[in-house]
């Protein structure tokens, strides 16, 4: 057995959104119990309080990445069929600061507004709302912005291919820098509970 | 090291575990693979059923009506690729056919001058798990006689008549030319020899003069994917 199930002809169109809506009903539920459908929980990575968010992403890619490189490495997975989303830097980049202004004044991240709604939320709904109109807005506004939406486009690019590196020394430093980033993202929560104790 | 561990907080051995598995990965391969495992009962099975090649007129058929569920895959050089291929066909030369370019979920029909060099990359391909690879049945070869200079049958009954004409029309698709019949003379006269290629044949350019040329000139299509 060979994955990407899907690709290789396993199972259809139709299935694989049965699957998606499982994995989506899984990822919501981990979401929530996380805490991450508290808006408060969220927001209080800006203020460096509270960096779970930062460390359950940065868990969640480095398990997904391990699992993927030992499965292509077993043999069990064709990472040639894998999607890769093509990498638009300039589109991307001016993307993602929006999105991050969003999140701060929001308090939530699409996902998060989306598992927070979900329990009855009312800043859950709201943002909901607001992130519907602004999706079908983008859809309206989309062929004015062509010229942008195409900006720094590299095609589907990865690091190894990009930086020239194995595959495997690329895992091994995303690692490194996940761990790096764990223990400084808890040193930080330390110091900043230590200031609020002395303020008060 | 047993009392070192249980020092540890359950955080603590997750990141070591993170780090050491991220360290084995290092040595990690997961390029394409390049060993073939034959599984020879199945695959000589496919052979004499014949599931292991379209002939030259079917793929004319597919090519006329715009087929783009397939990929045509000349394994030829780029040279010879660049003095002829035929029509919507891409060049992936017989030493890279493995190398990745080539996508396990795609239908692929590979071709080269004679029927032996796809076989070849067939049987590869087969055996490192692509389950619809074809050839072209022999090949370039078959192409030049079969589709683009046909031959007029000798004493053809009307249904004969009828397949050569159709097989005319297609050969002036592809830019070819049919040729006369055998006629029997005082020496057994061998068709004239197909004359050799030159230029790509253009095409979708002579599709006006076909009826069933409407889909020639389509696009291949492509699943849209991502979120």
């Amino acid at each position: 057995m060979i994955a990407p199930l899907e690709k290789l002809g396993w199972f259809g169109d139709e299935t694989s959104l049965v699957i998606a809506f499982l994995i989506g009903i899984g990822f919501g539920f981990f979401l929530e119990r996380a805490g991450f459908g508290s808006a408060k929980k969220l927001v209080a990575q800006f203020y460096l309080r509270d960096l779970a968010v930062f460390k359950v992403m940065f868990s969640a890619i480095v398990t997904a990445m391990l699992g993927v490189t030992y499965l292509a490495w077993a043999g069990y997975l064709d990472l040639s069929l894998v999607y890769l989303v093509p990498t638009f830097w300039i589109a991307q980049l001016a993307g993602g600061l929006l999105l991050g202004v969003g999140f701060v004044v929001g308090g939530y991240c699409p996902g998060t507004s989306i598992a927070s709604a979900a329990t009855g939320r009312i800043d859950g709904v709201v943002f909901v709302l607001g992130f519907a109109a602004g999706t079908l807005g983008f859809a309206v506004a989309s062929p004015l912005l062509q010229g942008v939406l195409g900006a720094g486009e590299l095609g589907p690019t990865t690091l190894p291919d990009a930086l020239g590196v194995p595959y495997g020394a690329v895992v091994f430093a995303v690692v490194v820098v996940a761990v790096a980033g764990f223990a400084g993202a808890s040193w930080i929560e330390r110091r900043m509970a230590a200031r609020d104790a002395g303020v008060r | 090291m047993r009392g070192w561990i249980s020092k540890l907080t359950t955080n603590q051995r997750l990141a070591a575990l993170a780090l050491a598995l991220g360290a084995i990965a290092i040595a990690a391969t997961v390029g394409p693979q390049r060993t073939a495992t034959v599984n020879a009962k199945e695959l000589l099975t496919r052979v004499e059923r014949g599931d292991d090649h379209v002939t030259p007129a079917e793929l004319a058929v597919w090519i006329i009506n715009g087929r783009a569920d397939y990929r045509l895959v000349d394994i030829r050089g780029a040279q010879a690729f660049a003095a002829y291929h035929i029509p919507t066909a891409e060049n992936v030369p017989l030493s890279q056919v493995a190398d990745g370019g080539l996508a396990r979920s795609d239908k692929i029909v590979l071709y080269g001058d004679g029927g032996i060099h796809a076989a070849q990359a067939w049987m590869v391909l087969v055996g490192m798990g692509y389950p619809r690879v074809y050839t072209l049945l022999e090949g370039l070869d078959a192409w030049k006689e079969d589709v683009l200079f046909p031959v007029a049958p000798a004493n053809p009954g009307p249904a004969e008549q009828a397949r050569f004409e159709r097989a005319a029309q297609v050969a002036k698709f592809f830019g070819g030319q049919p040729r006369a019949a055998i006629t029997a003379g005082p020496a057994p006269a061998q068709p004239v020899p197909a004359p050799p290629l030159v230029a790509p044949a253009p095409p979708a350019a002579l599709a006006p003069g076909l009826p069933a040329s409407s889909g020639a000139a389509t696009p291949p299509k492509k699943k849209r994917e991502g979120c």
